[in-house]
């Protein structure tokens, strides 16, 4: 018998996740699941619980209540992660004295890749030149395609890449949205947050708009005619006037 | 656990911190153990119950330097956020830290060695220069070698535990410095019989020997060892549970 459950299960999959801060609600009984092989934008206004819910989807944080699971499974208990899942969180984290090459190559040590894929990389995201200079003199869009490069390290099939366009230049972000474009094409997943709408508008298939922990509106990109109509529809959905 | 351990060792090698660290334990080893065999009295210097006041610092230098290496080593991570990456790559929180405390002991075994050996070195030549006699015996430098060196591998595991529960880099290296400088002498020098057992103490006896001891009797090397053991394990063993507890910001 043939099982088709492993076709179907989401590549990554949110239900009922709560965080709580104390007596604040950073995540509110969020619900979402991602299908492999598509871009998904994930928007809110600062605060609204984006950085939150992927460290808990990363087991960087634990829920209160509900769960995160990435290919079925809590990220702690993936067997070898990197070889699944490759994260770029917003903070840019590497030690300023070690150089973009050991940053990486520590990481592949941690993970059993070997030292000719870190050079591999450092190619593809054009840091080669750089790569042995310590990573503290690098500029933030040198600093964004480091952690890119550390994101890929295990030829992952899930990207979760938090505010990735920060601080890339023009020819950067036409690299990017390239590159996110052919990693969704051979069957990869990607999770993006932003709050640049526009380029959002232009990489992502789906979005997910949140506002304060929780779900405002999932958005298919076809359906709607072009990128002002997903801002009209944003600023309505997380307007703060009620409040 | 082994590929941890070699990231781990990896990351020592590739920043300029382990560098640094260790010259200045050089220096201080140096200045410290010069000072005293130069400026103490000859008189006082030729009895055996002084001579630690020259080799004794072997101990609380090797431990000092090692544990603050143990500690460096995880608070780097909180300070600078690789912690995150580290734990994307390897989300086994009780690998990651035990990886930490094996490669900051193998460090700590360095440092110590070094520390004794540098102390033995230029103590011996200087009591040798002002023409004092040496108390010391050739089983007395090898326990302070020796022991030196496991007392310093202990205190790195102290030093990583103790730096994954503060997290914060100032407060740990604050923290140790005031311990082994200021807390363990006041200890030992007022009131010994509760003192000995401190930790700084306990590894003043595996080393047979401690700078500040005065008249006090440290313990036997053996149950020195063992409390330091414990005070390793203890500290390490609060600082896995804290971090698997709590959320990485």
């Amino acid at each position: 018998m043939i099982r088709t459950d492993v076709q179907t299960q989401p590549a990554l999959a949110v239900r009922d996740l709560t965080k709580r801060f104390g007596t604040v609600v950073a995540v509110d009984a969020l619900s979402f699941a991602l299908q492999a092989g598509s871009i998904t934008g994930f928007l809110g206004p600062n605060g609204a619980g984006k950085t939150t819910t992927l460290r808990l989807l990363l087991g960087l944080a634990r829920p209160t209540s509900g769960e995160a699971l990435v290919f079925g499974r809590p990220y702690r208990e993936l067997p070898n992660p990197t070889r699944r899942v490759g994260a770029l969180l917003e903070s840019g984290d590497f030690d300023p004295g070690r150089t973009g090459r050991n940053h990486l190559r520590a990481l592949a040590l941690a993970c059993g890749i070997d030292f000719g894929r870190v050079d591999e990389l450092l190619e593809l995201v054009e840091l080669d030149r750089a790569a042995d200079r310590p990573a503290g003199g690098y500029s933030l869009g040198m600093r964004q395609r480091l952690g890119l490069a550390a994101a890929l390290l295990g030829e992952p099939e899930l990207l979760v890449l938090d505010e990735p366009a920060n601080g890339l230049d023009a020819a950067g972000m036409h690299w990017l949205r390239g590159f996110l474009r052919q990693f969704a094409a051979t069957g990869g997943t990607v999770l993006v947050s932003s709050h640049l709408l526009a380029e959002v508008a232009q990489s992502v298939d789906h979005a997910l708009i949140i506002d304060r922990g929780r779900l405002a509106a999932t958005v298919a990109m076809d359906e709607l005619s072009d990128g002002s109509s997903l801002e009209e529809l944003y600023l309505e959905l997380t307007g703060k006037d009620e409040s | 656990m082994i590929a941890q351990l070699r990231s781990e060792l990896f990351k020592q090698r590739t920043t300029r911190t382990a560098r640094v660290l260790l010259a200045s334990m050089v220096g201080v080893t140096v200045l410290v153990v010069c000072l005293h065999v130069f400026t103490l009295k000859a008189a006082d210097l030729s009895q055996a119950a002084n001579q630690p006041k020259v080799f004794g610092w072997a101990t609380t230098i090797g431990a000092l330097f090692a544990a603050l290496a143990g500690a460096i080593g995880i608070t780097a991570e909180f300070r600078h956020g690789t912690i995150r990456p580290t734990l994307l790559a390897n989300p086994g929180r009780t690998r990651v830290v035990v990886a930490k405390a094996a490669a900051a002991a193998i460090a700590g075994l360095v440092i110590g060695l070094l520390a004794a050996g540098l102390v033995a070195a230029i103590g011996s030549s200087g009591l040798a220069l002002r023409g004092i006699p040496i108390t010391l015996d050739a089983g007395d430098f090898a326990q302070m070698i020796a022991g030196g060196a496991a007392g310093a591998a202990l205190w790195a595991i102290l030093g990583t535990g103790l730096g994954t529960i503060l997290r914060g880099q100032v407060g740990a290296v604050i923290g140790l410095c005031v311990w082994l400088l200021l807390i363990e002498n006041i200890l030992i020098g007022n009131v010994p019989s509760a003192g000995k057992y401190a930790p700084g103490a306990s590894d003043g006896a595996l080393a047979g020997l401690m700078p500040n001891a005065g008249t006090a009797t440290l313990l036997a090397p053996i149950l020195g060892a063992v409390l330091l053991v414990a005070y390793a394990a203890v500290t390490g063993g609060t600082g896995l549970v804290a971090f698997e507890r709590r959320d990485i910001d």
